[in-house]
């Protein structure tokens, strides 16, 4: 979540025992009991707090890991449904990796530069004011620097956040906490985008590709709009990701897919869906799983967390019906769909992202009407044109990209100042106003800035590192042939292999066809005889 | 009356029903199949298994026509799977005896 914080350094272990450190655990009933300084041992943790960050990273994680890898493996083709959650699986790997090794500071860190609050409204006071006063301040709250968080004195200690003008808001959790629930968003952005890039992209290039992705763009965002980077001392506001995860994977999937280059001219002309079941397994964990996603986003586990997870809910149902209606009355079958349905839910889950805590309940319907409304008109109209020149192929630009930039741009018009963020230390609620409770326009402007910088920082990113990659992979996209075989041909598996014609061929098979031998197995295998193909093939079968 | 089947890579599909459907083919059968012919099986591995799968998934399309159409089916058949590589599969021709169409009770040619 943005609200000018940013992360510090975990307090180093020297501190500890001075008597100042005060357990912060009256947070919950509203007031924030003063720290002169943060704690260093186990004082800090309070446990509701903490459980609910790790049980929301969770939460988080498991849209990724199955949500998102079953949802996009029902999507595609049958030979292609290995393949899509084989990417979806690494994908998250290669993020984690990268994360506690220098991913989460560079997000979440000490800005490289100053990290001053100088805002833009202002005469950049801290570089010189000016044109080149703004240019110096902006990418010296770029990105953070790397750094690892592996080391156990970083692990065990306290996570901690600043807020601009000196709201300092103590966590009551470890900076483990934070770091896991923190890769579980920058784990999931790639895995949004893999919808672009289905079926063509060479698994080694995705392998590189995604952790060069998160290091030098993912990275940027986060620190840009929470970490305390430029746009997060502007005042941007983005609750849970509508930016720095939704706008993003629907820039980078777009870019990528047109980087990369369409999929066989067959999968463009027939690409259906071969198993709506485990599509709505997948929406369902999707759906839930942002409980976590914007539930967790307060870093405490606060009345504005569960109002959060109450409006995305709301905006979530809100949304999937208005794109059933829209399908009833607008489409030209004018017949409601199961797979229309989870566009909408997507639609308002993103859109409402950016908003969560930030807006009252009944924005939040409105938000989810709205975002999903403009999607669909965009889906309907628009993506038949884009398709024709950047094979996106789920589409994720639209259910993702222009639906985190609608969310991102709302927020500007429906945050409410009764919606109370937080306490400050000292007990004043933080709270902010939308266009809609009489602020002027500024929140939206800075919303649409901010907006802007991650659409081209991204898109000229994003272009850069694929091209890179290309060149160490000898190209991006598999051969055709490959592409015409799909799982078979890139990973020797299929999805449903067929119960029959299998007969195992590597030393092991013989063995096991000739029998088990040693204490007790002897009398459990059958032994066969090779020569019948018949009983060959049921008993490879059978071992299988 | 004859029965044209043919046995193509799934891929085709889609171009043989259009070409049969120019060759003015009234209407025709579909089936999933696996087989071998030329074309051996592939190689899976399942957690480090190796596996000979001897078969390979085909589509085994079907039509009845005339005969005097026969020839015009089997070119435009055999012009839309092709590939030119091994396992564009096969097709051959068997007499039939009688055709019902069910709805009507009509026999023989009219049939088709």
């Amino acid at each position: 979540m943005s609200l000018l914080m940013t992360m510090t350094h975990a307090v180093s272990m020297a501190t500890a025992s001075t008597g100042d450190c005060v357990k912060n655990a009256v947070y919950n009933q509203g007031v924030a009991t003063p720290v002169a300084q943060t704690c260093s041992d186990a004082n800090y943790i309070d446990t509701g707090d903490t459980a609910w960050q790790l049980t929301a990273a969770t939460f988080v994680g498991l849209m990724s890991l199955p949500g998102l890898a079953v949802l996009y493996a029902g999507l595609v083709p049958k030979r292609w449904a290995v393949n899509t959650m084989f990417m979806a699986f690494t994908g998250f790997s290669t993020v984690l990796v990268v994360w506690v090794m220098w991913g989460y500071k560079m997000g979440f860190g000490t800005p490289i530069g100053s990290g001053g609050a100088h805002t833009w409204t202002n005469t950049y006071a801290g570089n010189g004011g000016g044109f080149v006063g703004f240019i110096k301040d902006f990418f010296e709250n770029f990105v953070g620097h790397p750094q690892s968080i592996n080391a156990g004195h970083a692990q065990m200690g306290q996570a901690t956040l600043y807020a601009n003008g000196g709201a300092f808001v103590p966590l009551q959790m470890p900076s483990s906490a934070l770091a896991y629930f923190q890769f579980v968003f920058a784990g999931i952005t790639p895995l949004l985008f893999l919808g672009s890039v289905l079926g063509r992209i060479k698994p080694l290039a995705w392998i590189i590709f995604v952790p060069a992705w998160c290091t030098f763009v993912y990275t940027v965002n986060a620190m840009l709009v929470w970490g305390g980077g430029y746009w997060a001392h502007e005042g941007v506001l983005d609750y849970s990701g509508g930016y720095v995860i939704h706008l993003a994977a629907g820039v980078s999937g777009f870019v990528a897919a047109w980087v990369i280059g369409p999929r066989l001219a067959r999968d463009r002309a027939k690409w259906v869906p071969h198993s709506l079941t485990m599509v709505s397994v997948g929406a369902g964990i999707v759906w839930l799983g942002w409980n976590g996603f914007n539930g967790g986003d307060p870093y405490f586990a606060s009345s504005d967390a569960a109002a959060a997870i109450i409006n995305t809910n709301a905006a979530a149902a809100a949304a999937l019906l208005t794109w059933v209606v829209l399908d009833m009355v607008l489409s030209r079958q004018k017949k409601p769909t199961f797979l229309g349905g989870i566009n909408g839910m997507i639609c308002g889950l993103v859109g409402i992202t950016p908003c969560a805590g930030y807006v009252s309940g009944s924005s939040a319907l409105w938000i989810g009407i709205i975002d999903c409304t403009v999607v669909w008109f965009a889906w309907s109209y628009l993506m038949p044109i884009t398709m024709k020149y950047v094979d996106d192929a789920s589409g994720v630009a639209y259910t993702h990209g222009l639906a985190g930039l609608t969310g991102g741009l709302l927020v500007g018009v429906f945050v409410d100042p009764s919606m109370v963020i937080y306490h400050s230390v000292g007990g004043s609620p933080i709270t902010f106003k939308g266009v809609l409770y009489g602020h002027n326009a500024k929140q939206l402007l800075i919303q649409f800035l901010a907006a802007l910088t991650i659409i081209i920082y991204d898109a000229i990113g994003t272009f850069i590192i694929l091209k890179i990659v290309g060149l160490i992979t000898g190209g991006l996209r598999l051969p055709d042939e490959v592409l015409e075989l799909g799982d078979i041909g890139i990973h020797d598996e299929e999805a449903y292999p067929a119960d029959e014609g299998f007969t195992r061929v590597d030393s092991m098979g013989a063995f096991a066809q000739a029998g088990l031998t040693g204490a007790g197995a002897g009398t459990t295998t059958a032994t066969i005889s090779s020569t019948s193909p018949t009983s060959t093939t049921e008993t490879a079968g059978d071992l299988r | 009356m004859m029965l044209v089947t043919a046995v193509i890579k799934p891929f085709k599909l889609d171009a043989v029903k259009e070409a049969l459907e120019a060759a003015g083919a009234k209407g025709l059968t579909v089936t999933e199949a696996q087989g071998f012919g030329r074309q051996k099986g592939h190689t899976e591995v399942y957690r480090g298994a190796e596996y000979q799968v001897a078969f390979t998934p085909k589509i085994k399309v079907e039509v009845l026509v005339d005969e005097a159409a026969v020839s015009g089916v089997l070119d435009a058949i055999s012009k839309a799977a092709r590939t030119e590589k091994i396992g564009d599969g096969k097709i051959w021709v068997t007499p039939v005896d009688t055709v019902v169409r069910i709805r009507t009770g009509e026999t023989g040619p009219d049939a088709i």
